[in-house]
């Protein structure tokens, strides 16, 4: 209430000139979003990778997380809890810097994500915030794609260096080590090997901002394959603040190197650590210089020093002791002995990326994992998560037809989930249920039975899981006699069929098909990609340190859609760029790509969109950033893929991932990509960011609930995303923008008697994602915003009586006001202390109501409709008498309350006059309301007003008809309150008032 | 009880706006004469408003009370009970505890922060925010739901925090065509939320007595609306009881024993 009313006091008003013109410019959707909001329901109980932590350097309270799609997060509370920073941006971060000289106000984001596996999202540039993170300023390094480190001279705020590791997946010579000497505002390329070869670590030495350590690295990721490591790959220093670099290679292995990480012990700056990538694997692992890099001498070559260098690369020294020293890795090591030998970090989430000290005690330590933060109290032997991380990176998502509906999708190192759109309390962790091991991609409900198809990683498993029975079993397709090997992708495409349910699509490089739920299966086209065998060679793959995971898979099907009109039209998207289709159930297939122009060939076709609204209409997504190629692409057919149109406008940013086409209108369409959600009012002619509550994160999956008409996305690094109700944009045209108010259709809203119990323990620190308003709502559109004047809304019932006043929006665009079909609570007798059951609203009745609008001297009117819940099982006769009790409760509770306000009255004026009328009116009250203690243990014994209004809140705030116990009860109650009333009635007669004058009844209650 | 005039839109004051005058200097004169003129607001030594906060389908009758030197006080109509939510006594913060429905002083740590901007309470951040020690920045133009708006970034005094002093910041946003304020974004401070950004959205902007207040004032977060009070009435200069602003001597004397 203080910030509301302090506002209040400081918005003093000004006189408007402005017209009723109407805005004649084209609809521009993002002015029109209004109270349409996202709502983030995770989950974060697994939270999502990490890619960089940064403390502040003189309050342990403050720590960064740099996410890998998720922004940046910051921690008030020494790592307990976290809150985002940067939704407006790139989500994709590299490093996160603090001025030391000012850390309060001054941070650096360098976004793009450094830990190059196949999945990674890209970065955007440089950011900086000199306000502690409230607002941010663009630095350039537009393609810069990931950025590696930021650092800031600790005596010179204007020196700042930026490592850019620059392109992984295409040559580009914006990378290397860069310098700025005016904090940002301009940058010289200080050291540059080549268009392939970035800089994947920086270090400062810290007692000497001059000296700096430069790890270059030679690197290339494509579709099929990557490489890690070259002859470009070195370790530099320069000791004149990067005027001039030299290698420093003695005691480094022969031949090409890898990544290198590089670290300068705090407490000793000739101590240095590098781990090496080199070609010998008995060469690579731990390098230690106690010269400052004058001469090295390999240490240790264990797993977890050696493992997944593009991955892994970092080693962190205790700021106090130089001969701690952390290594990310697996599972993450930790060394006490100057790194002869090392021992596994604590329990957690495998995958380790970062480590940072506290800044006071190296015993608490935080750590970025593919799972999220842990924090450690104990140097790293015990870790512990960070619960309010909603960082999961979801591959694909879909929704069942439950209520609630679930929401079912795969996560990048997570594993497979499921959880309800809603839930008692909010949706917690313990709500998602796990559905599959390995990273997980697509999951998918049976269209009629409690079934779930779940996958991991290129179908090594693709599992069947019936719910009810608690039945696993693995159903993908096996090699079969007569065909060749089956190439799966990483994310194998699965699909299941809204005409036969239990049929079930898979793809490998052919289109497979089971009409049993994956028990057998057939094989319905030939290879549909282009077979390339150079891009086969998956045993190739990782330059000095082989990498074949199954993550470079290629020239397979990656998208599979049947329509939904005609079971035998099926289109199929490879990720070798084939938009392929049959018309006949697979007996003959097209290659349309030849007929898609502006679009480079090859380009992965990521989704393809069998249109809900014509059999021979499609929305093919291509999506080309593993070339290079950062154009967002989306094409629409409506003839079988004889002709391909450009759907995209200049007005959408980064590559697409997803595209979801409404049910209703045909134009209205959703696109999923890179940096956002985009929406298109217009069949794609122009489209609109949607920044609602909705971070520029990476949408990979979007999919619209049928039912309730909610826009679901799976996003890569914010866990599942939410948009009520988008059905109010199905009605946006020049027609009702012409229109003073535009009331939204809207389906008869159910007043829900489900409920339920939620603990809300773990609540203080766990993330906890939004449930759905229950209320009804009623829906307008303002054609511009009301600033001036008086703006109110009441609902009425059919005859014009107020039923509740409520708190209109006035955003241009769509407003949303809730109400909770209540009247307001009953005026309660004044007591010492509160009845907390006098604070309850009764319902309204079921039925048709009037929401009316006034604006300035004009009104604006919309019927909608409440109807009763049909899980309670009442009849019409029961919902009567439990209307008409509660309401003769609440009348009643309306009642005493102003027989005790004309008892105060009269003691007001009889004493000193009468005092055994006195006593006799006091004696009456203690017997209506409480007029000792307090509302806690003190409480005094309960008189007439408590148990009247328990009574009426017991009743009101049940699904039930009232029991006979409560209607006995209330018989007793009714029989003491006329008896109240018949002895007021006496004690005031004998008090002999004059011109005793009180308020009305009415009065009475308006006051 | 003084009644409030709601003068037809446009008949009483003029404007000195020019959209070509975008410096922030010039819009916050602008906004300051246009809602009335720095003479017409040193005028009032307290304003009384008198409304409804809704939160969650209840409804809490509220009077607050407001001074020219900061002092303060927001009295809610709990069934027929004054309770207070917050008071201000010039020095000290209190309010009342709801199990005791005593009043208890707010630790020292928010009655210094509410000390630092009680003196915006009844005018305003931006009046005389120079010799408030504010400073402002004009960040350039931003649509606000759809709506041009300049974005003003107002530095107000450092808020303590747990016993740290942290940067104050608001940012406002002056819609271009009227030249005032119709959103507020502002970083939590403390609790939870701390680091999150909540909205404060301002309308309903009505003529008092010569001057403009806004009557409707929703803070949002994550959109989603919390308490949403709305104004029934807006006075200034009543007669005010001095006495109320200062917390109940009974609880003084009770924490002396």
């Amino acid at each position: 209430m203080k910030h509301l009313l302090f506002i209040m006091a400081m918005c003093i008003g000004l006189l408007p000139i402005y017209t009723n013109a109407q805005d004649s410019k084209p609809i521009i959707a993002k002015d029109l979003f209004g109270d349409l909001s996202a709502r983030h329901i995770g989950p974060a109980l697994m939270s999502g990778r990490i890619n960089d932590m940064e403390v502040h350097p003189t309050n342990p309270r403050i720590i960064y997380a740099g996410t890998a799609g998720g922004g940046v997060w910051k921690s008030n509370n020494a790592g307990t809890t976290f809150n985002p920073i940067f939704d407006d941006y790139c989500q994709s971060i590299g490093a996160v810097e603090i001025d030391p000289n000012n850390p309060d106000k001054v941070i650096y984001v360098g976004t793009g994500e450094t830990w190059t596996r196949n999945s990674v999202s890209v970065g955007d540039g440089l950011y900086k915030s000199t306000d502690g993170g409230t607002n941010w300023k663009k630095l350039g390094f537009d393609k810069s794609e990931r950025i590696a480190n930021i650092i800031v001279n600790p005596n010179n705020s204007d020196e700042v260096y930026v490592a850019v590791l620059g392109a992984l997946w295409s040559d580009s010579d914006e990378r290397g080590v860069y310098k700025s000497l005016d904090a940002g505002a301009t940058w010289s390329k200080v050291l540059y090997v080549d268009e392939s070869t970035g800089c994947a670590d920086l270090a400062m030495d810290p007692n000497n901002p001059d000296i700096l350590y430069a790890s270059m690295w030679e690197f290339r990721r494509t579709g099929w394959s990557f490489n890690s490591g070259g002859d470009k790959s070195a370790l530099y220093k320069s000791i004149d603040g990067g005027k001039s670099w030299n290698k420093i290679h003695n005691g480094f292995p022969e031949g090409k190197l890898g990544r290198l990480a590089i670290a300068v012990a705090p407490s000793d700056s000739n101590i240095l650590y590098t781990v090496i990538e080199a070609e010998k694997d008995s060469k690579k692992g731990l390098y230690r210089s106690d010269d400052a890099g004058k001469s090295w001498k390999q240490l240790n070559n264990d797993f977890g020093l050696t493992v997944r260098p593009f991955y892994f690369s970092r080693i962190v020294v205790d700021p106090r002791n130089p001969d701690v020293v952390v290594k990310g890795g697996l599972s993450g090591s930790i060394s006490r002995d100057g790194g002869k030998t090392f021992k596994g970090l604590g329990r957690m989430h495998a995958d380790i990326h970062d480590i940072v000290f506290d800044i006071n005690d190296s015993d608490r330590m935080y750590v970025g994992t593919d799972g999220g933060v842990y924090r450690s109290w104990n140097g790293g032997t015990t870790m512990e998560i960070v619960e309010n991380l909603p960082l999961s990176q979801f591959y694909h998502i879909s929704v069942d037809n439950e209520e609630p509906y679930n929401i079912y999708g795969g996560l990048q190192d997570n594993g497979s989930w499921y959880g309800p759109s809603t839930s008692s309390g909010g949706i917690n962790a313990r709500d998602w249920n796990s559905i599959g091991g390995g990273d997980g991609f697509r999951v998918l409900r049976h269209p009629t039975k409690k079934i779930i198809y779940s996958e991991m990683q290129g179908a090594a498993n693709v599992w069947r899981y019936d719910v009810e029975n608690k039945l696993i079993k693995t159903v993908q397709p096996l090699p079969k006699k007569g065909h060749a090997k089956l190439r799966f992708n990483w994310n194998p495409p699965m699909a299941v069929s809204e005409h036969q349910p239990d049929r079930f699509y898979m793809g490998s490089q052919f289109l497979h098909k089971s009409e049993d739920m994956g028990d057998t299966w057939t094989i319905i086209s030939p290879d549909l990609t282009t077979n390339d065998k150079s891009k086969q060679n998956q045993e190739g793959s990782g330059g000095l340190s082989m990498d074949n995971s199954g993550a470079e898979n290629h020239t397979t099907i990656f998208t599979i859609a049947e329509s939904p009109f005609d079971e035998n039209v099926i289109w199929v998207g490879t990720d070798d760029g084939n938009v392929q289709v049959t018309t006949n159930g697979g007996k003959t297939w097209t290659n349309t790509i030849a007929n898609v122009s502006g679009v480079p060939a090859n380009t992965w076709v990521y989704h393809i969109e069998a249109s809900v609204h014509d059999k021979a209409t499609a929305y093919a997504v291509f999506e080309g950033h593993t070339t290079g190629d950062m154009t967002p692409y989306t094409y629409k057919t409506t003839d079988y893929g004889k002709t391909w149109t450009n759907i995209i406008s200049d007005d959408v940013v980064g590559f697409v991932r997803n595209i979801q086409e409404d049910y209703v209108n045909p134009d209205l369409l959703y696109l999923g990509t890179e940096f956002g959600l985009y929406i298109t009012l217009n069949g794609g002619k122009s489209w609109s960011k949607f920044t609602k509550n909705m971070p520029s994160v990476a949408v990979h999956f979007i999919d619209l609930q049928k039912r309730t008409n909610d826009l679901v996305m799976g996003t890569h690094g914010r866990g599942i995303i939410i948009i009520d109700d988008i059905s109010p944009l199905r009605e946006i045209s020049p027609e009702i923008m012409s229109k003073k108010v535009h009331f939204f259709t809207s389906k008869p809203t159910v007043m829900k008697d489900q409920s339920g119990f939620s603990g809300n323990f773990g609540a203080e620190t766990q993330f906890v994602g939004r449930n759905p308003s229950k209320a009804a709502q009623i829906k307008y559109l303002l054609p511009k915003r009301h600033t001036f004047g008086k703006m109110t809304l009441e609902i009425q019932d059919m005859d014009g009586k107020k039923i509740a006043s409520l708190g209109p929006g006035k955003s241009k665009g769509i407003n949303i006001v809730n109400w909770n079909y209540t009247i307001k609570q009953p005026k309660v007798a004044k007591g010492k202390t509160f009845s907390f059951g006098g604070f309850t609203s009764p319902r309204v009745k079921a039925g048709i109501y009037k929401a009316v609008l006034t604006k300035g001297k004009e009104t604006f009117e919309h019927n909608f409709e409440l109807v009763y819940d049909e899980h309670s099982g009442l009849s019409s006769q029961d919902r009567e008498l439990k209307y008409d009790t509660t309401m003769k409760m609440y009348n009643m509770t309306q009642d005493l309350a102003y027989l005790v306000y004309e008892l105060d009255a009269v003691l007001d004026v009889v004493t000193n006059k009468n005092k055994k009328i006195v006593a006799s009116l006091n004696d009456l009250k203690e017997t209506l309301v409480i007029t000792t203690g307090d509302n806690y243990v003190g409480s005094a014994e309960p008189q007439l007003r408590e148990k009247m209004a328990d009574l009426y809140s017991k009743i009101a705030n049940s699904y039930d008809k009232p029991s006979n116990a409560e209607l006995d009860n209330l018989s007793i109650i009714e029989e003491r309150f006329n008896k109240a009333k018949t002895d007021f009635a006496k004690l005031k007669k004998k008090a002999r008032l004059k011109d005793f004058k009180i308020k009305t009844f009415e009065e009475f209650l308006k006051d | 009880m003084k009644t409030l005039k709601f003068t037809a839109l446009g008949l009483i004051l003029c404007f000195a706006v020019t959209l070509e005058a975008q410096s922030v200097e010039d819009i916050i004169e602008n906004y300051i004469e246009n809602i009335g003129g720095q003479e017409a607001w040193s005028k009032i030594t307290s304003m009384k408003v008198t409304g409804v906060g809704k939160q969650q389908g209840v409804d809490y009758p509220f009077v607050a009370t407001y001074m020219k030197d900061g002092r303060a006080i927001i009295d809610v109509n709990l069934q027929g009970n004054s309770f207070i939510v917050e008071a201000f006594d010039g020095e000290n913060a209190w309010n009342m505890n709801f199990n005791t429905q005593k009043a208890e002083a707010l630790d020292s740590e928010s009655s210094i922060n509410y000390k630092n901007e009680a003196k915006d309470n009844l005018t305003g951040a931006f009046f005389n925010y120079k010799a408030k020690g504010y400073s402002v920045e004009l960040l350039g133009k931003e649509d606000w739901e759809g709506t041009e708006c300049f974005k003003i970034k107002l530095t107000k005094t450092p808020v303590l925090v747990d016993g740290k002093e942290e940067e104050n910041i608001d940012m406002y946003f002056f819609d271009t065509e009227n030249y005032i304020p119709i959103a507020i974004e502002t970083v939590i401070k403390s609790g939870p939320a701390k680091g999150a950004t909540s909205q404060t959205i301002i309308s309903d902007y009505q003529e008092v007595e010569g001057v403009y207040v806004a009557f409707s004032v929703i803070e949002k977060f994550n959109g989603q609306i919390g308490i949403e009070p709305s104004f029934n009435m807006v006075e200034f200069n009543t007669d005010v009881d001095e006495g109320v602003f200062n917390m109940p001597e009974e609880v003084i004397e009770t924490k002396k024993n």
